[in-house]
């Protein structure tokens, strides 16, 4: 049976802006817990969770690394994860498996725009959190003003649960609204000391208001505990903190706490605050199953739920490729498995052996024999599990809900340094690729180029360096291009028959297609309309294949075919000449026809930004703005900076960091995440036409 | 710390299946008497060809008031005597309002 009961079992995700202090904490977390016994800093490069070389040598987090600690008689599960958007992917994926999450503030900015997009993907997958506001050691950090930035920026009902006792060189501790107490650290033993004291007299009366907050917030999720407190006044704590479980796990309300982690202070209550009201796996519903083929996406599913002796159930959610093989790490849903075990995969459909298994810590890992619901493990040896897969007992075969992806919008063109490494670069790229879903790997067709598709300059960077760090291939690149995307705007239906005589046998397909224009992000979806078998059952596939290889070169430009359905209404056959291959032919040939007959655009990707100048400047740079292309939404001044955010096509943001420093001395910074695709005006088409042709 | 000064008892449910969330709070004085409603903004509710934010129903399942929409940010009403005194985002905090509106004794 598991070591830990489910109920002491938390499984959470620390997630921010990037740089608010997400290692850092989860540095103190590791050694107040005795895992470690010295605290690294993210300067020396010698945290636990930031392992990998160029995570050191840049002071900033690119993977999701995996911690477990234990803390009060509860098994944590921590997955650390980076802020810059380019890594979003690692972000995505953790919290998609997690079932609480740390959001962590800056104490000086509030909320910034990463953490606005990682709160967005939290509320996608519902889970759970808790804020807690960091930095307030630092100076002009603010408690309160960063706290009016959770309503501004995320509508949230944001509820202290703790305030600030003194601020900036002064800040020594919190009042804990919950017990009614101030928690004081003694400076000394890397913040280990700490202890109660009764509230300071100054803060009575701003700890007392906020305490009436807590009460009329909390308890409102709880009829009997708004009777108990009808009854005598005031509620007990076990009372008080249920509610508070309650309302963060159904998002009534977002509890809030804060410190320094730098500065070691305010760390153990967090702890106490994951543990007192983060869910554990039996607290959340469970996870769904996949919506079928047609079937509407908002009907309620049936869902999993954490039972060691229930059928199995894991998602795959990470890979990662080192020295002793393929590592897939998995979270357990339910059920129980040993290595040995024969398990589906369930989304590919194919049956996959369960080899050895692991407990990773960060880099680290420790063999076990048996994995349980609730867990987080990592499996050696699957034979062809990606990211996203279900897997799942071969008594109870469900499909879990998939994970979605963020969309890459940086090309470049890879090639190795020389002849040799062609094919060495090529299956590390690969390697690579099955690792990060966010990284696209294609050939262009004309110049049989390899192209990277990424999230950003940094993430392609990265990726070029591990290639030769871990690989050992060195890489020409090109320039980074944006990553354009083509689709259609009107309806076409176009027949095409593709026949062949030579010599003996012929080849001979008909498909009649109808193409049809989707909204922005629907992918590309494929409907069967074939009646009275005039495409036999068993050609079908290769039609699907031809069109979804077809689809990567588009019409016009040669990019990728985005957001488009097509329904296959009709057809001929031969007895003798059909060929699958017949079939895969003639839909190729009848995109590359139809496509062009259904109005074909090219997309551009249109980035949201977030500039923060100082106020002298932001003539210039709205006006810089507005040559680029950018769509101003919002202008906003707090003290003596602006925050101007605008919509601007990717294209016209190369370079710009530099344009930027030059125009306002070095003083703006900025900050871009892909925001949606846009068609491309005219001109610009044209340009990008003539390129490619 | 707040000592309510009415008795506050859970008045009626929500019905149907699930979870039945009280839909007011009745505060009555030492001699039992029902002195004041904390009801929740229900909705909407279709009546004749609009839809409408309404008010939690009272005892006889009229409507107590209608507003094309809901009030922002408050989804509890303070009644005292059939009179609307305060609105807010939690119960408590009407509760406090309609105890507000009673005045000092
Ligand atoms: N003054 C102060 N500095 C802090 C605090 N927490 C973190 N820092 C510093 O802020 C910088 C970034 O901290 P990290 O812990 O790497 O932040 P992160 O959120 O993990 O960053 P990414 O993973 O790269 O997104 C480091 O230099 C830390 O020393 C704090 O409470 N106070
Ligand atoms: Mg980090």
């Amino acid at each position: 049976m598991p070591g830990t009961p489910l109920e002491k079992i938390r499984n959470i995700g620390i997630t921010a802006h990037i740089d608010a202090g997400k290692t850092t904490t989860t540095e103190r977390i590791l050694y107040y817990t005795g895992m470690s016994h010295r605290i690294g800093e993210v300067h020396d490069g010698n945290t636990t969770t930031d392992y990998m070389e160029q995570e050191r040598e840049r002071g900033i987090t690119i993977t999701s690394a995996a911690v477990t600690c234990e803390w009060h008689d509860h098994r944590i599960n921590i997955i650390d994860t980076p802020g810059h958007i380019d890594f979003n992917i690692e972000v995505n994926r953790s919290l998609r498996v997690l079932d609480g999450a740390v959001f962590i503030i800056e104490g000086v900015a509030g909320v910034q725009p990463q953490s606005e997009t990682n709160w967005r993907l939290a509320d996608r997958y519902n889970v759970p959190r808790i804020i807690f506001i960091n930095k307030l050691d630092r100076t002009g950090a603010d408690f309160f003003r960063a706290f009016a930035t959770l309503k501004e920026k995320l509508d949230i009902v944001a509820l202290p649960l703790q305030l600030p006792i003194g601020i900036e060189d002064k800040f020594v501790g919190v009042v804990d609204l919950v017990e009614m107490k101030a928690i004081v650290w003694e400076g000394g033993e890397l913040g280990a000391k700490y202890h109660d004291e009764p509230i300071p007299a100054d803060l009575a009366e701003q700890a007392k208001e906020y305490r009436q907050l807590l009460l009329d917030t909390a308890l409102s999720v709880d009829d009997a505990a708004m009777e108990e407190y009808f009854d005598k006044g005031d509620v007990e704590v076990a009372t008080l903190k249920r509610c508070i479980k309650a309302g963060t796990i159904s998002g009534a309300f977002r509890p809030v706490l804060c410190g320094t982690a730098f500065k070691n202070k305010g760390v153990q209550p967090l702890l106490d605050a994951v543990i007192d009201y983060l869910p554990s796996p039996v607290d959340v519903p469970g996870i769904a199953v996949a919506a079928e083929e047609g079937e509407d996406e908002h009907v309620e599913r049936r869902r999993i739920k954490a039972d060691p002796s229930a059928p199995f159930a894991g998602l795959a959610f990470k890979i990662i490729n080192d020295k002793y093989g393929t590592l897939t790490f998995v979270r357990i849903y339910s059920g129980t498995l040993k290595s040995g075990d024969m398990v589906m995969n369930t989304t590919k459909g194919h049956r996959e052996r369960i080899g050895r298994m692991f407990q990773m810590h960060a880099d680290k890992r420790a063999e076990i024999k048996e994995v349980y619901a609730g867990d987080i493990a990592a499996f050696v040896g699957l034979k062809d599990t990606t990211t996203g897969d279900t897997l799942a007992s071969q008594q109870d075969q469900v499909v879990l809900e998939r994970m979605a992806f963020p969309v890459p919008v940086i090309d470049i063109s890879v090639e190795p340094r020389t002849k040799e490494a062609v094919e060495k670069m090529s299956l590390a790229l690969q390697k690579l690729a099955a690792e990060d879903p966010s990284l696209r790997l294609r050939t262009d067709p004309e110049t049989s180029q390899t192209i990277l598709s990424g999230m950003g300059e940094l993430h392609l960077e990265i990726i070029i360096d591990r290639l030769k760090r871990e690989y050992g291939v060195e890489a020409n690149i090109g320039a980074p291009q944006v990553a354009y995307r083509e689709t259609i705007t009107r309806p076409h239906t176009e027949t095409y028959t593709h026949k062949k005589q030579t010599g003996g046998s012929g080849q001979y397909a008909e498909v009649k297609i109808t193409f049809e224009p989707l909204g922005r992000n629907e992918g590309v979806v494929f409907d069967n309309k074939v009646v009275g078998g005039a495409v036999p059952k068993e050609y079908i596939p290769a039609v699907e294949k031809g069109i979804a290889q077809q689809a990567e070169t588009g019409v016009l430009a040669g990019f990728p075919t985005v957001d488009f359905k097509y329904s296959l209404i009709d057809g001929k056959y031969h007895d003798v000449d059909s060929s699958a291959l017949a079939f895969e032919i003639a839909a190729k040939s009848c995109f590359r026809d139809g496509m062009k007959k259904a109005s074909p655009i090219i997309l551009e990707p249109v980035m949201d930004v977030e500039i923060t100048t100082p106020s002298d400047h932001v003539g210039d740079v709205v006006g810089d703005l507005n040559r680029r292309r950018g769509m101003i939404q919002n202008q906003e001044s707090s003290g003596s900076t602006v925050i101007v955010r605008a919509h601007v096509p990717l294209k016209e943001m190369f370079g710009y960091i530099s344009d930027l420093r030059s125009m306002t001395k070095g003083r703006a910074s900025f900050t871009m995440q892909f925001h949606h695709y846009d068609p491309v005006p005219r001109n610009i088409a044209d340009e990008i036409m003539a390129k490619s042709a | 710390m707040h000592a309510p000064r009415l008795h506050w008892k859970r008045g009626r449910q929500e019905e149907g299946p699930g979870v039945h969330r009280t839909l007011e709070w009745i505060g009555r004085n030492d001699a039992g008497e029902a002195i004041a409603r904390v009801v929740r903004i229900l909705g909407p509710v279709w009546s004749g060809w609009r839809t409408y934010r309404a008010v939690a129903l009272d005892d006889e399942a009229k409507v107590v008031e209608l507003r094309p929409s809901r009030p922002d940010g408050a989804d509890w009403l303070a009644c005292v005597g059939g009179q609307v005194v305060g609105r807010a985002p939690v119960p408590l905090q009407a509760v406090r309002a309609a105890e507000a509106a009673l005045g000092g004794d």
